[in-house]
Formats: structure tokens, sequence, C-alpha cells
């Protein structure tokens, strides 16, 4: 992730996170660490409109039964590991996590900031960018 | 002044190894036993006199020896009156000399089987097995076990007829050496079903089982018959051991504690092949904790078995991820890590570890996160200079492993140590292929680096090597080198495409997206993907000499064969389709190569591909075609006029979320053109 525009570094600041997704095979709505009790869960995700339908069965059972593998969103959560290219006094935190929603149909992902020491409910909002091009294009690598 | 040591051997008082063979041949029937006993004493234990020994025709002498005595025929009569018993047992005496003689040439020495075997040695030494001495049938036994434990014995033909019988009769019979060659025919030579299913039926795995209780030799020999009777085969094993194991399993299971280091290696290859087949009994037991524990264990015998156990654990975990985790928490790397730091350690344990540590970390990233915490970066960078090629190659596979950690090819970690690029640059110029093609894994790797500059593998040159060897006659390399490359410009900039434009040049690039080899196609495409992926400039670059990359692409795609290819050339397609009109005409024109309508475009069967791969990347195309611009339109119109976008109106309820959601877009996209 790069941020760009902060205040006390000269350069974007990029870290590497890494990223859970709800499948509730292995990753539940529950986050069960990172200091997110089921209450902080649950308020965020309510904070997505697509979360809207699974809301009451996640309430009541953990959503066990659920099938996210049809449905145009992702429900996933993402923690910051370290900085890259930057220390840690660059007036950035990464104690915290994001709940974050992707929408498959437009491309757009939304989010969450939870770190009990930090303000509640900071928005991530990230949009495809196609940077002058006319269109969507992929560049791909594959490990060996 | 005195002679030196190695001389005073093999000299003795009657010359060298040369007159030694020359008595061999000796009309002096004294003078032959003794030059007999004495090649064999010599060669005892040495690779160096037995092939020194071979070279000097020793071994056809020693053959003709016993052919003769085996032709003389008395000797295998019953024993005569006590006044001729004399000459009887000189001739067993030569027999048994000559027998041993062959033996030890043999003996873990695969030079020496096949000289032996050329001698024509193998049927007289079979014909021992029939003498009423068992001093006779014992010397034949064990040179035959000599022979059918290289790779290089004859294959025993168990279905023919007579042989089945034969091998069960050695089984069954008393002495040692016999049944364990029985047991060491079977472990050779019973490979196929058939053969395996015919050892069920004939009883002789039951009879393998009762020898797990014999002698050291026969256990051994029996484990290694067990496995290979069991090899791919459920049907055999459920059928021998039940639902649950029984007696036949416990009695090797016992085994993997035995006292006897080789023993229980054996025992846990045995389970290995029997969980292979089946994947029942270990794991209901839960035996494979104790699998690992006893092969991590027996790293510290060391001898052979200690050599061995690496292999073994490999052939465990292979591929299972719930094994690397119990090898983990079993402190595997570790003890591996002991090992590469000793000085010294013999070419083949070092390799088994390293292969060991490939596959612990081909997985999980915990186990690539602890082998790298351990400092083992620099042992490991030191055995890419290996003088033995095989090890120069397990130390790129295990790097090659432990460079899919995304976190550490982020933070930079391998592409900023010096050492490491610079010994894998030296080894792109190895002059093993299979060293070049290993080496090649590992920089495929870590230049997927997507922060740091690639500078430092530049600045070695290590771009000029790829080029270089993108022009290999050797597919593997080319092949490789490609995907390097490919990796290499994955989100990069237009500095980096541009110096693979010019070192490579528009016309390489075309040839090798017409490459005889599938995976070179596959992966040149795959790079031109990653060259037209960016700014509107870098698309221009693929119109080149007269758009010859272009038209590389496009022939591909409408004769392909192979759904890879055809993926990667349809996103060359969709990513020039984002570029300016002139680019997205050009896509048209390959897609619609025909002037006027003709038969149906060639992509619509990507569109109808069991592949949702294809039919994602083909949707991608016709939505950048038909993104607003000033000749979307126009574009739309012909799609529409092909059929094209009916077919894409089937879609709408495609089996793959991906597909159905990018074929909403597309339809949403033209309803505006829908004639």
């Amino acid at each position: 992730m790069e941020a760009l525009n902060v205040p006390m570094a000269d350069t974007p600041v990029v870290t590497f996170w890494e990223g859970e997704i709800v499948d509730i095979k292995n990753y539940t709505f529950f986050t069960g660490k990172w200091e997110a009790m089921p209450d902080d869960d649950i308020k965020h995700w309510t904070k997505f409109p697509s979360f809207a339908p699974f809301q009451s069965q996640v309430q009541a059972d953990g959503g066990k039964s659920l099938d996210l593998s049809n449905y145009p969103f992702i429900f996933m959560r993402w923690k910051e590991q370290y900085f890259v290219n930057v220390g840690t006094d660059c007036g950035l935190t990464i104690a915290g996590f994001y709940y974050v929603c992707f929408s498959c149909a437009d491309v757009t992902i939304n989010g969450f900031y939870y770190d009990p020491n930090s303000s509640p409910f900071q928005k991530l909002e990230l949009k495809s960018a196609n940077e002058g091009k006319t269109g969507f294009s992929f560049s791909s690598y594959e490990l060996q | 002044m005195p002679t030196t040591a190695s001389a005073s051997s093999t000299s003795g008082p009657d010359g060298g190894p040369s007159s030694l063979v020359a008595r061999l041949s000796s009309s002096d029937p004294d003078v032959k036993l003794k030059a007999l006993r004495e090649v064999k004493n010599q060669i005892i234990g040495s690779k160096t006199k037995k092939l020194s020994y071979i070279k000097l025709g020793a071994v056809p002498r020693v053959a003709s020896i016993l052919s003769a005595a085996i032709a003389d025929g008395d000797c295998f009569q019953p024993a005569p009156a006590a006044s001729v018993r004399g000459m009887l047992g000189y001739s067993s005496n030569v027999v048994v000399q000559s027998a041993a003689a062959l033996g030890s040439f043999a003996c873990g020495f695969d030079d020496g089987v096949q000289a032996v075997l050329a001698a024509g040695a193998l049927p007289l030494l079979v014909r021992l097995l029939d003498h009423p001495d068992d001093k006779v049938v014992d010397a034949g036994a064990r040179s035959l076990k000599m022979i059918y434990q290289s790779e290089f014995a004859p294959k025993y033909e168990i279905l023919e007829r007579g042989s089945l019988e034969f091998l069960v009769s050695l089984l069954n019979r008393e002495g040692e050496n016999v049944t364990e060659l029985g047991a060491h025919i079977i472990a050779h030579s019973c490979r196929t079903f058939e053969e395996q299913k015919v050892m069920l039926e004939a009883g002789v795995l039951k009879r393998l089982v009762s020898l797990l209780d014999g002698s050291v030799g026969q256990r051994d020999a029996s484990l290694g018959s067990l496995a290979a009777a069991f090899k791919n085969n459920s049907e055999v094993i459920k059928e021998f051991l039940g639902p649950h194991g029984g007696k036949s399993f416990n009695a090797i299971l016992r085994l993997t504690m035995d006292s006897n280091a080789k023993t229980r290696l054996l025992a846990c290859q045995c389970l290995i092949v029997i969980r292979d087949a089946t994947d029942c009994y270990i794991q209901e037991l839960g035996l494979n904790r104790k699998l690992v524990n006893t092969l991590l264990e027996l790293l510290d015998d060391p001898g052979q078995v200690g050599d061995e156990s690496p292999f073994v654990l490999s052939s465990l975990v292979l591929g299972k991820e719930d094994l690397h985790t119990i090898a983990l928490e079993a402190d595997a790397m570790v003890k591996f890590h002991d090992c590469m730091e000793k000085e010294n350690v013999n070419p083949r344990r070092l390799r088994g570890v390293l292969l060991a540590l490939a596959d612990l970390c081909s997985k999980l990233e915990i186990c690539r996160s602890t082998f790298l915490s351990m400092q083992v970066l620099k042992p490991l960078i030191g055995f890419l200079n290996h003088k033995e090629e095989d090890i120069r190659i397990a130390a790129c596979t295990c790097l090659k492993n432990v460079t899919r950690s995304i976190k550490n090819l982020c933070a930079g970690y391998f592409m900023k140590n010096e050492a490491l690029v610079t010994a894998l640059v030296l080894l792109l110029m190895d002059a093993s292929e299979e060293v070049q093609v290993a080496a090649l894994g590992v920089v495929s790797n870590i230049v997927v680096d997507f922060t740091t500059q690639k500078s430092m593998f530049v600045a070695h040159e290590g771009m000029q090597q790829l080029f270089g060897l993108s022009k290999s006659m050797v597919p593997a390399v080319r092949s490789n080198a490609l995907w390097a490359l490919r990796n290499m410009t994955f989100l990069a900039d237009d500095r980096c495409k541009e110096a693979v434009y010019l070192g490579m040049t528009p016309s390489l690039i075309a040839d090798l997206i017409c490459d005889d080899e599938l995976s070179v196609q596959e992966q040149a495409l795959a790079l031109v993907r990653n060259l037209v992926d960016g700014s509107v400039e870098s698309i221009e670059q693929v119109f080149a000499d007269d758009g010859i990359i272009l038209d590389a692409a496009g022939s591909q795609l409408q004769c392909g064969p192979n759904a890879e290819v055809l993926i990667q050339g349809m996103y060359v397609l969709g990513n020039i389709a984002c570029g300016n009109e002139i680019h997205k005409e050009a896509v048209m024109c390959l897609l619609f190569p025909l002037v006027g309508r003709g038969p149906e475009p060639f992509f619509v069967n990507f569109l109808l591909s069991t592949d949702s791969r294809l039919r994602l990347a083909t949707v991608w195309v016709l939505i950048n075609l038909t993104l607003p611009s000033p000749g979307a339109l126009n574009r739309q119109q012909r799609l529409q006029k092909e059929g094209v976008l009916s077919i894409v109106r089937s879609m709408v309820n495609d089996p793959c979320l991906d597909v159905k959601i990018r074929v909403k877009t597309l339809l949403t996209q033209t309803e505006l053109g829908d004639f």
C-alpha cells in the first residue's frame, strides 16, 4: 500500500500488508485477535451495505453456514506488517488493521481502520485508476 | 630406498596385478586357486582396485574358471566315498572362490555388476543354487544378492513360466543368503500391477512378512521387497493388510523402532509407499509425526543411512502442508541447518538436506520465515558455488522455494543481497544447462521485486544474461529465461521495458512467440503482455518493425492449441486495446483478419471455452474495445454484426463469478450500441 502526501514524510510511504479473506472456512467475520472483540467486528462490518444480508446470521451463529463464493463482494481484513521504504517515525501507524470490502462489479475497495488507540472508523476508499488509458490492462507475474 | 605402501600391496612376491590376472588362466590348478583368492582379497572394499582389475580383464577369466568348474559336472554329484572327496572338495573350493570373487566385483559397484553380467556369469551363479554343498549355494546366493541390489541387474521376469515357483522356492529355503536373494530379486523386479497381484496370490507377501522376524539381512531385504510389491497398488495393499492393517502392518511398524538404523529407514520407506498408494492406515493411526521424528533421528547416523534419510523424509512430506507443519514443530529446520554448517559433509547427504529443505519451504510461509530467521542464506549462497553440479542445483531448488515469500520479496530481502545476486548471475553462465535452468528458477522469483529497484541485478549484467539465454538451443533454458524477464517487467517502469526491447529486439520476441515449444510461446506472450501494460507509449513499442510482434501474437491466437498461450495472447490484445484509437483498431484487425464477412471469428471459440480464464481474458478485450471513445460505437456495431455480442449475452449466467460480472459490465457498456 502506498500512501501519498504524508505530512511528515518526504516520499510516499509504502507498507507491506497481509490479508485474510472471509470465506467462513479459513476466516470468519470474527477477527479473534488484534484487540478486536466481536462487537467491534459487527460494528465495522455493518458499515458496509453489502454486509446487510448476512448480519443477523453472523450475529446468531457467526455465519458458519454462509456461502460467500458467489457473492459479488469480498470481505477481508488487511494487516500492515512493516514499512518498506521509511522508518517507523514517519507519522503513520500500522498498529491496527482494516476491515475491507471489495466490490467486484465496480472494482472499488472500501475499508475502515481499527485500532483501539486511534480515531475510530477512519475510512479507506480505493478506486481503479486507469492512468490515462481507455481500458483495463493487466500485468502478470508467476512465481516458480 | 624402501618401496611405497601401494606398490608393495599390489605387487606381491609374484609380480603386480597384470601378473596376478595372468595367473587366473594358469594350467596349474593350485596357482589358479591361489590367484583367485588373491584377487578376491585385493578387491574387497576398494572400488579403485575393482576397476583396475576389471580393466585388466580379470572378470571374464574368473567367470571362465567358474564355468569350467561347473562344466566339470562332478561337483554337482551327491557326495561320494571319502577317497574321492578331496578332489570334489577342491572343485567346490574353486567354485566358492570364483563365485565370491565375482560377488566382490559386484558388491556396491555398478561397473563391477556390469562387468560380471557382461562376462555371462549370471546363469553360472544361478546354477550354484542347486549345488548339494551348502557352502557353494551360499557363495552363489551371496554373489547374486550383490548383483540384484544394483539397478543394472536384469529384470527377473516374474510372470514367465516357472519363474514364480523358483522365487517361492528361494524364499522358503533354509539359508539366509538364499532367502535374502529371493527378496532382493522381488525388490528389484516386481514392478507391474500383474506382478504385484501374482505375488499376493502366491502367498509371497505372507512369507516376506514372516521374514521380518528373521535376521537383519532378511528383514531389510523383505522390507524392500514389500515396498516393491505395494508400490502404487492400493488393491494389493488393502487385500493384504485388510481394513485396519492387522499383524502385517504392525510388523512393519514395529521395525521403525528397531535397533538397526537401516532397518528403521527401510521400514519408514515401506510405510510411506503404503501411504502413497492408499492414503489410509498412516493418517488414521496418526503415524505421520512418528515417521517424521524417526527420519530426523536417522540424520544423526554417520553412514549411508544418514545420507539417505533426508531423501526419504522428502518423499514423506512432499506437497503435504500438514506434514510440513509437523516437520517444523519437530525442529527439522534446526537439524538441517546444523548439517549444512558442518564441514566436509558427504555430497549425497548435503544434496538430500537441501532438497528436503526445499520441500519444507515449498508451500508454507511460516517455514520460509523460520528458515530465513536462522540466517541460512549465507551458507546456502556458498553452496551455489559448490564444485558438484548436483549441489548447485539442489541449492537453487531450495532458494527457489524460499524466494516464494512475497513478504520478503516486498522487503527487497533478496535483491539487496549482493552476494546472492552475484552468485546467481554467475550460475546463469554455468557450463551445465541444468544448473542454468535451476538458477533461472531463483532469478524468476527474486526479480519480482515490487518496490526495490532491480539495479543490483542489472549492474551485474543479469539482464544481459537473460537476453542471451532466451536464445539458447535448449527449450527449458529459453522458456525459463523468458519467465524471468516476464517477472522482471511486472509493473516495471518504461526504462526497464526499453532495456528489454533493446536487448531482445522485436524480431527475436516475434520468433519466440512462434517458438516450437509451448512453454516458450506462453512466456514470450506473457512478457509482451507486461511490456504493453502501462503508458500509451509502452504500447507503441509493440508496433515497431511493421508490427512484427503483433502479427506473431495474432497468428498464435488463430492457431495456438494451448489455453495458456491463448490466455496470454488475449491479455496482450486487451492491454493494447487500452491505448489510443490506432491501437484499438489494430486489435480489431487482429480479431477480424478477413476483409468483409468471413467465417465465424476465431475468438468466439474463446468465449465458449471450458477454461474460465480464457473466457475472462476475451471479455476484457471486448470491454476495452467498447469503452466510450471516438471509435467505440463502430466497434460495437461490428461486434454486434458478427454475432459476438449475442454470444456474450448467452454468458450472463456464466458459472464463473468473474466472467459473469465482466459480461454484465460489457453488456451494460454496449447497451447504447445495441441494434
